[in-house]
């Protein structure tokens, strides 16, 4: 079962795909200075109905294991902690826990 | 100075052709014209595929009834709701009128 965090991100994450277009498209006349002032203004005013969940900004990366929201490592979409846990198990590929002792090997081979 | 100013009038003119021959738009004075939204990737497709997909059981078992599916969890869960209503450990009951409310929020 999904924390209700997560489900928020998720709905944030639907919000910014179906309303992109528009909002692409309004933020391009209001950001436009050779346009007149007055069609600037009524498109800006248009981007402040966009509600809260379909600005891109709304949107945060959560741990995909346990939905935490700090200590992600983007990489692999989880939090530090359960990073850790699936290294450690060898479910992650290419990572190894570092050993000073491994070096010391590797040099006098 | 005669020749760098030549040299300038030159240089604007080669990127005004430059700009005719690959269809880039010609903007000599760095005016805004809002088209690094329009240029910008689209973020949507690829924030949507962030978290993994899981399988709902619950939606499952309401679409399909008759499979039997029993989620072991929320049956717990309503069981032992119902042990702590049988104990009068249940969830006050929700307040009709505003006395009702006030009269709930002085006992606290």
């Amino acid at each position: 079962m999904r924390n209700a965090r997560v489900l928020r991100d998720i709905k944030a994450r639907h919000g910014v795909l179906q309303s992109e277009v528009t909002r692409r498209a309004y933020l391009y006349v209001a950001r436009n200075t050779t346009l007149p002032a007055q069609v600037r203004h009524q498109a800006q005013l248009q981007l402040n109905t966009f509600g809260k969940y379909t600005r891109p900004t709304t949107v945060k990366n959560r741990c995909s294991e346990t939905g935490r929201g700090r200590g992600i490592i983007s990489e692999f979409g989880l939090c530090r902690f359960q990073f850790r846990l699936r290294a450690l198990h060898g479910e992650l590929n290419g990572v190894r826990k570092a050993c000073c002792m491994d070096s010391f090997s590797q040099q006098n081979s | 100075m005669e020749a760098p100013r030549a040299l300038c009038s030159q240089l604007k003119t080669l990127t005004r052709l430059r700009c005719e021959i690959f269809q880039t738009s010609y903007n000599p004075k760095n005016v805004r014209t809002g088209a690094k939204y329009l240029r910008a990737h689209l973020r949507g497709p690829s924030m949507v595929n962030y978290y993994p997909k899981t399988i709902n059981l619950a939606a499952i078992a309401r679409e399909f009834p008759k499979m039997g599916i029993v989620d072991s969890r929320e049956e717990q869960r309503l069981a032992d709701v119902e042990d702590r209503k049988r104990r009068g450990k249940g969830a006050p009951k929700k307040a009709k009128t505003k006395a009702d409310s006030r009269r709930t929020a002085k006992r606290r």
